[in-house]
């Protein structure tokens, strides 16, 4: 299904109030940080847009899809489920091999035409997810031993060619690990719009506005600055700078140069 | 009158999960009934947050799953006046699960406890299930579990539950309030299994001989006491009677009707 935009109607904060701003327009390959306070109803709104409410929940928000009511659907069938999530607990249970895992999402999803073909994803989604951890994953790999930096970045991978979905909510992912700057570049790449709960501000500043979240209400909408963003980016360098020392002190290599200028993200090694 | 039947292994989140539950239908006269082995508070809370009437039942010696559905007509006979009843089993047996034909059957299914195919009529009778727990996993292996569900209950409503936000509790307050009233005589989803052995009446000693000559001694006495768990032995049920005077802790005059 393709998602030109998404519109959020108000609802009512924690103190029954009307929240301020009436209509609130996302459009696709967007960026939204969701930011505040613990309790200030950051997840009731990833809770909302991820049910596609229409007036049922708390907070009577109404969301829209391409400016309209979404289809019940939409709702109960996971197959073409439109909103991928990424919570802060990413374990897995199954005990199996990330091969076969990643076959059984595929044809779960009913992506699976041929064997080649769900090799062909399969292969790929690894691929891309070692490019956004600096711990190599194999194929047979068992799921039960990967790093939290692993499940992280195959999970991205799976959401950007399994899932599909052109919707993704992420809640305070933590970095450990993976590069996560590429990460998100990865999903917006494939047209996706994105709200991500954050306290990180390389992350938060990262966005293309960000709503501030106070009583359970959005009480400002900020449009990120380009000098914030540029601060971002510097943050992010940081982030990936460490992610490389991380692993040069598992190499077993010794750190004696730090590296102090900024080089732009890609250009890098 | 409506009821709803929650089972699911302990710890699932059945309780928590009743809870949003019951403050989704606060304008409903409800009756929370809890039954459990050895001894439960819920009703208790449950009864102190939201001001609904409850009560508990603990099983004791009986298969609290068995002893559900012996109380289960009584519950229903008193509370006539209220507008839902919801029951709350112990979860402890996947067999038994003593659903009923009539109002909701609802699975509270912990997703980190183990494949849906190893679970019995508890999953594959239930009109709902709800998933819980499912927040610590990734989404991908949500989905995977939930088609796994599919294989095994084809009809049943899935939704995601989480017992610490509520997640889900709208969607059940808003199926429980479109099933219909209670009609005349409920039956059992799915039958019990059979219970004719020397262990069924109390036998502790791991042997053959000695379980047959349980059960033999307790088939005489059960042909012999009235059947009908009236209490007036002090025994929650004729079964616990049985038992009691086979291990002679009591003697079998304490059933007043007990046939010579």
């Amino acid at each position: 299904m393709k998602i030109k935009n998404i519109t959020i109607l108000s609802g009512y904060n924690k103190k029954k109030e009307k929240e301020i701003i009436e209509k609130i327009e996302i459009l696709e390959g967007q960026k939204i940080g969701i930011v505040g306070h613990t309790g200030s109803g950051k997840s009731q709104l990833l809770y909302d847009i991820e049910k596609l409410a229409y007036g049922e929940t708390k907070t009577k928000r109404k969301i829209l899809i391409n400016g309209k009511k979404a289809d019940k659907i939409l709702k109960t069938d996971p197959s073409i489920k439109i909103i991928g999530y990424l919570t802060q607990h990413m374990n897995f249970m199954t005990d199996t091999s990330v091969y076969e895992f990643l076959k059984t999402h595929i044809i779960t999803r009913g992506k699976h035409k041929s064997k080649e073909e769900t090799k062909k994803i399969i292969e790929k989604v690894i691929d891309e997810a070692n490019k956004i951890t600096g711990e190599e994953i194999k194929k047979e790999t068992n799921l039960l031993i990967l790093s939290g930096g692993q499940s992280r970045a195959l999970m991205v991978a799976d959401l950007a060619y399994v899932s599909e979905s052109p919707i993704i909510l992420i809640d305070e992912i933590e970095n450990a690990g993976i590069k996560i700057k590429q990460a998100l570049t990865l999903l917006i790449k494939k047209g996706k719009i994105i709200f991500l709960v954050t306290h990180d501000p390389m992350l938060a500043l990262d966005t293309d506005k960000r709503f501030v979240m106070k009583n359970g209400g959005i009480n400002n909408v900020i449009h990120t600055s380009i000098r914030e963003k540029g601060i971002a980016n510097y943050f992010s360098w940081i982030n990936d700078y460490i992610l490389d020392i991380r692993e040069n002190i598992r190499d077993g290599k010794k750190v004696d140069e730090l590296r102090l200028i900024c080089t732009p993200v890609g250009e890098k090694k | 009158m409506k009821i709803v039947i929650f089972g699911g292994t302990p710890g699932s989140g059945k309780t928590s999960i009743i809870k949003f539950i019951i403050q989704e239908l606060k304008d409903l006269k409800i009756h929370y009934v809890k039954f459990d082995v050895l001894s439960t508070d819920d009703d208790l809370l449950i009864k102190q947050k939201f001001g609904v009437s409850t009560e508990n039942k603990i099983s004791g010696e009986v298969c609290p799953d068995h002893y559900a559905a012996l109380e289960i007509p009584k519950i229903i006979e008193k509370h006539k006046d209220k507008d839902l009843i919801i029951i709350e089993t112990a979860g402890l047996c996947l067999r038994c699960s003593p659903y009923v034909n009539e109002g909701l059957a609802v699975n509270v299914l912990n997703i980190l406890a183990g494949k849906p195919s190893g679970y019995g009529p508890l999953l594959t009778d239930a009109d709902v299930i709800i998933v819980s727990k499912g927040d610590l996993i990734s989404q991908a292996e949500r989905e995977i579990f939930r088609s796994k569900i599919l294989e095994v209950n084809k009809n049943g409503l899935i939704i995601d539950g989480n017992g610490l936000t509520g997640e889900g509790a709208i969607d059940v307050s808003e199926r429980i309030k479109k099933i219909p009233e209670v009609k005349k005589t409920l039956t059992l989803k799915n039958s019990m299994p059979t219970a004719i052995c020397g262990y069924c009446y109390g036998n502790k000693i791991l042997d053959s001989k000695e379980t047959l000559n349980r059960y033999n001694r307790g088939k005489e006495l059960k042909a012999r006491v009235p059947n009908l768990n009236c209490g007036k032995c002090g025994f929650k049920s004729c079964n616990e009677f049985i038992r009691a005077v086979l291990d002679k802790k009591i003697n079998e005059d304490r059933c007043p009707y007990i046939k010579k």
